[in-house]
């Protein structure tokens, strides 16, 4: 908890830092969309050594990137155990009492796993390099076609943006009330199931209640200010898009290009 | 010695872009017994120095013993519990960590999680609501519909009611009105007086001055003092540099001798002044 990594910016200075985040978020989109395509080994290595290149030019630690991926491994494990056990194609590899084992689900689950990796590594080099109000600025801009046929777009950016700036202090809340209830005797990673849904419990309902009281308080200080969601707005922070932009986006559609081509043609 | 800090350093975050070295060389006796105050600028560390002496930080490096328990950086003391439950902490803002259906849940929850059983519990819970100045009756309420120097009052039952050796309290009084503030305090003096060590985090130095008997000085991460009250407030320049202002009392009685008067300024007692400027008067 304490050296959570998952979606934390990190200020430094770095040729990824400092693309313009439209180009970000478009980029991971398109990427997230090629990793779906079943472009076999050869592919996956391509894009793997992609994102290496991304994750060395963006000056981020590999310590820090793993702790991003730590938090996740439990999940990944069991979706990973599910399609072992679920996928019954191809030949039998392993057959113990109940539990057989396909090759196909084998290739399956590397597949996923990969494809599993693949996303939050670039999910958190987009997150790592992107301060969270550049992050919404850009939706906004990616989103204003849409403002036409009605969609809320600035409510919707503004909406983001709270919650990306409020996740820090709900993780320095959870932390503070943890210490509190372990100061009183609970045990968060100890005892038995019913002890632990207790200890459980003792941090969420806190947690919920300071969290809506916050969410009130919030409102009432917006709705105090006379905070219009419609009112026009200009801004103090433009986005320039530069030639190093350009030549970063060309470099992402021809890896999604060739991964693509190369799904269809393999 | 009941607390003793030697050398502890800690750093929040280490290896990484937010790195914070929070505490730097602290070396520390608390007397057992004893009411200590912790004073200090906001972020000079006096919470992160309080959260060793219940294990919830461990030092990055140096010790920390605490009676019979040793904490260090890599071995955590084999059984957290007991010391947890020797050493009572309130955080600041206690009021947050209730959770229970009703205020009785609620202080029995700690003294139910070291082991007490429930009817004991329940005794225990008794006392201690009285003790904190609210009535019997609250026991079955929602603690969530108490205003919050009520719901502070249930939070520091909760931990009062773990009946620990020390009891830790990281500004008890910031937010509560001065009649409050003054219950709590009579409160934590005679927890003192019944043998337990206190350590006080406060902004109050009238609060010092009136209840403690020790003070430490934290500034930027280490401790630059640890006297007596007394001493403490005849440093009024090394006070004033660290723009702490001296307790009301103190302060009068530095102007009254400045304009010819000859007045112990250690006096605590606004009636052993009123007495002594009578004397002085008549002279
Ligand atoms: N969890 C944390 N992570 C990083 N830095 C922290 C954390 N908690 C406190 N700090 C920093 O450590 C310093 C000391 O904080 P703290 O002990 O809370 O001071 P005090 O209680 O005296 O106001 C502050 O500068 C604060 O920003
Ligand atoms: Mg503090």
């Amino acid at each position: 908890m304490n050296n959570m990594m998952f979606g934390k910016y990190i200020p430094i200075d770095s040729f990824i830092h400092r693309l313009d985040p439209r180009l970000k978020i478009g980029s991971l989109l398109l990427l997230l969309i090629a990793v779906f395509f079943d472009a076999g080994f050869l592919g996956y290595a391509l894009l793997g050594i992609f994102v290496i290149i991304m994750a060395l030019l963006s000056h981020i630690k590999v310590s820090q990137i793993l702790k991003a991926i730590k938090p996740m491994l439990f999940m990944m494990a069991f979706l990973m155990i599910f399609n072992l056990l679920f996928i019954q194609q191809g030949n039998l590899l392993v057959s113990i009492g109940f539990i057989k084992i396909y090759d196909q689900a084998v290739l399956q689950t590397l597949y996923i796993f990969i494809r599993l990796i693949l996303i939050i590594v670039m999910t958190t080099i987009l997150t790592a390099t992107t301060k969270p109000l550049d992050l919404t600025l850009g939706i906004e801009h990616l989103l204003s076609p849409f403002k036409r046929i009605g969609f809320p777009t600035h409510e919707v950016a503004m909406m983001i943006s709270i919650a990306l700036r409020f996740i820090p202090t709900l993780l320095e809340e959870t932390q503070r009330i943890m210490k509190a209830q372990a100061s009183r005797g609970v045990e968060f990673s100890e005892g038995s199931l019913k002890e632990k849904i207790l200890s459980i419990v003792s941090l969420i309902i806190p947690l919920f209640i300071s969290a809506f009281q916050r969410a009130e308080d919030l409102a009432n200080a917006m709705e105090s200010r006379n905070y219009n969601p419609e009112a026009k707005r200009t801004r103090y922070k433009q986005l320039i898009w530069k030639i190093s932009d350009t030549i970063s986006f060309a470099c992402v559609i021809m890896i999604c290009s060739v991964l693509v081509i190369m799904s269809f043609v393999l | 010695m009941s607390i003793t800090f030697k050398e502890v350093e800690h750093t929040y975050s280490v290896d990484t872009p937010f790195a914070y070295h929070a505490l730097k060389g602290v070396n520390l006796d608390i007397k057992k017994g004893s009411m200590t105050a912790l004073i200090g600028h906001t972020g000079s560390g006096k919470s992160t120095l309080i959260q060793h002496i219940n294990a919830l930080l461990l030092p990055t490096s140096g010790q920390v013993q605490i009676e019979d328990v040793l904490i260090t950086a890599t071995d955590k003391p084999s059984s957290l519990k007991s010391l947890r439950k020797k050493a009572g902490l309130v955080f600041q803002f206690p009021e947050y960590q209730l959770f229970e259906e009703t205020i009785l849940k609620d202080i029995i929850f700690g003294p139910k999680n070291f082991g007490v059983s429930e009817e004991e519990a329940i005794k225990i819970a008794k006392d201690m609501i009285q003790l904190v100045g609210l009535d019997e009756s609250y026991l079955e309420r929602s603690p969530f519909d108490l205003s919050g120097g009520q719901k502070r009052r249930i939070a520091i039952a909760g931990i009062l009611a773990m009946n620990p050796d020390i009891l830790i309290l990281d500004e008890p009084t910031a937010g509560l009105d001065p009649q409050g503030a003054k219950e709590m305090l009579q409160l934590f003096k005679k927890v003192n007086q019944e043998g337990k060590t206190v350590v006080l985090v406060s902004h109050d130095m009238n609060q010092v001055l009136e209840y403690c008997d020790d003070v430490v000085v934290m500034n930027h991460g280490r401790v630059e003092k640890h006297v007596t009250v007394a001493e403490l407030f005849k440093e009024t320049e090394y006070l004033t540099s660290l723009s702490i202002d001296l307790p009301i009392i103190t302060s009068f009685i530095l102007e009254l001798n400045k304009n010819g008067f000859h007045i112990d300024p250690s006096i605590k007692d606004i009636n052993v002044l009123v007495q002594e400027i009578g004397g002085q008067l008549n002279e």
